[in-house]
């Protein structure tokens, strides 16, 4: 009977992961200097669908199952840096250019947004299943 | 129809019925909502195949929900199970989930959920006006 709120609580840590990697991807955009060594990567995050069981011997008959979204990895951008004209950078190499993380900034921003977007429809629909449950246990308080 | 046949029939059985395919229909928009940006993901919903119909047959004296008593519903013979659902444009990363299609399906089964209930607690409340009223 929980599948719903089961389901919604991967949805909502998925999307939180999301905004995690995409809030990182913001605040890193300048970022030259890393622990490994050269720029900053882009993360991004794998996301897969992992079915669930709709529950219940009716289930026998479905013909594809629920899913709760699940992050797989958060995997790294290995696509080549930025390179920005900057002599005298502690990072610049012998021409004088610095490697700056591949990152746009608009883009991750309206991904982010996307991202916040999601989570409130989760919210929304876990709360939509609380109702829904508050309505059964309902029956039983004031009939 | 006599009181007693009207608090007893057979809608609260038929009501019940609903409410779990109501629910169960609430599970498959959850997960479409849950993996709406999820690559690959196809949606799915609920196809009642006349399961709700069948639940109220036979429980009105004039059937009302079939032209004809006699039609053989060919769907009826199943129950309700999840299918797959293709009311979204499929993106580029072939998940066809349309977020706003999904929540406004959502918002509908959780009304019709809701009505379900109260119907529930109506009848139940007429069952208990009735024993109240034999007391007095």
């Amino acid at each position: 009977m929980f599948n719903a709120i089961e389901v919604l609580a991967s949805g909502l840590s998925a999307a939180r992961m999301r905004v995690n990697v995409l809030a990182s991807n913001v605040a890193n955009a300048e970022t030259t200097r890393t622990e490994e060594g050269g720029p900053y990567q882009r993360r991004d995050v794998l996301q897969v669908a992992r079915s669930v069981s709709g529950g219940g011997f009716d289930s026998v008959l479905d013909r594809v199952s629920l899913a709760r979204p699940s992050i797989q990895a958060v995997i790294k951008d290995e696509s080549p840096p930025k390179m920005v004209f900057k002599p005298g950078h502690p990072d610049a190499d012998e021409n004088g250019n610095v490697a700056f993380p591949n990152i746009n900034v608009v883009t991750t921003m309206t991904d982010l947004m996307s991202a916040s977007r999601l989570y409130q429809a989760n919210v929304t629909a876990l709360e939509t299943a609380r109702k829904m449950a508050q309505d059964a246990a309902g029956i039983s308080i004031r009939f | 129809m006599s009181l007693i046949d009207n608090i007893f029939d057979r809608s609260i059985p038929a009501l019940t019925q609903g409410l779990d395919l109501f629910w169960k229909r609430n599970q498959a928009i959850t997960s479409n909502i849950s993996n709406a940006e999820t690559p690959a993901y196809r949606a799915v919903d609920l196809n009642f195949a006349g399961q709700l119909e069948k639940a109220f047959e036979g429980q009105s004296a004039n059937n009302l929900l079939k032209t004809n008593g006699k039609h053989i519903d060919v769907a009826s013979n199943q129950r309700a199970h999840l299918v797959e659902d293709y009311s979204g444009a499929t993106k580029g990363d072939g998940n066809n989930v349309d977020i706003d299609i999904q929540m406004g399906k959502l918002i509908m089964n959780s009304g019709q959920y809701s009505q379900g209930t109260n119907l529930v607690r109506k009848k139940l409340h007429m069952l208990r006006t009735a024993i109240r009223e034999a007391m007095r």
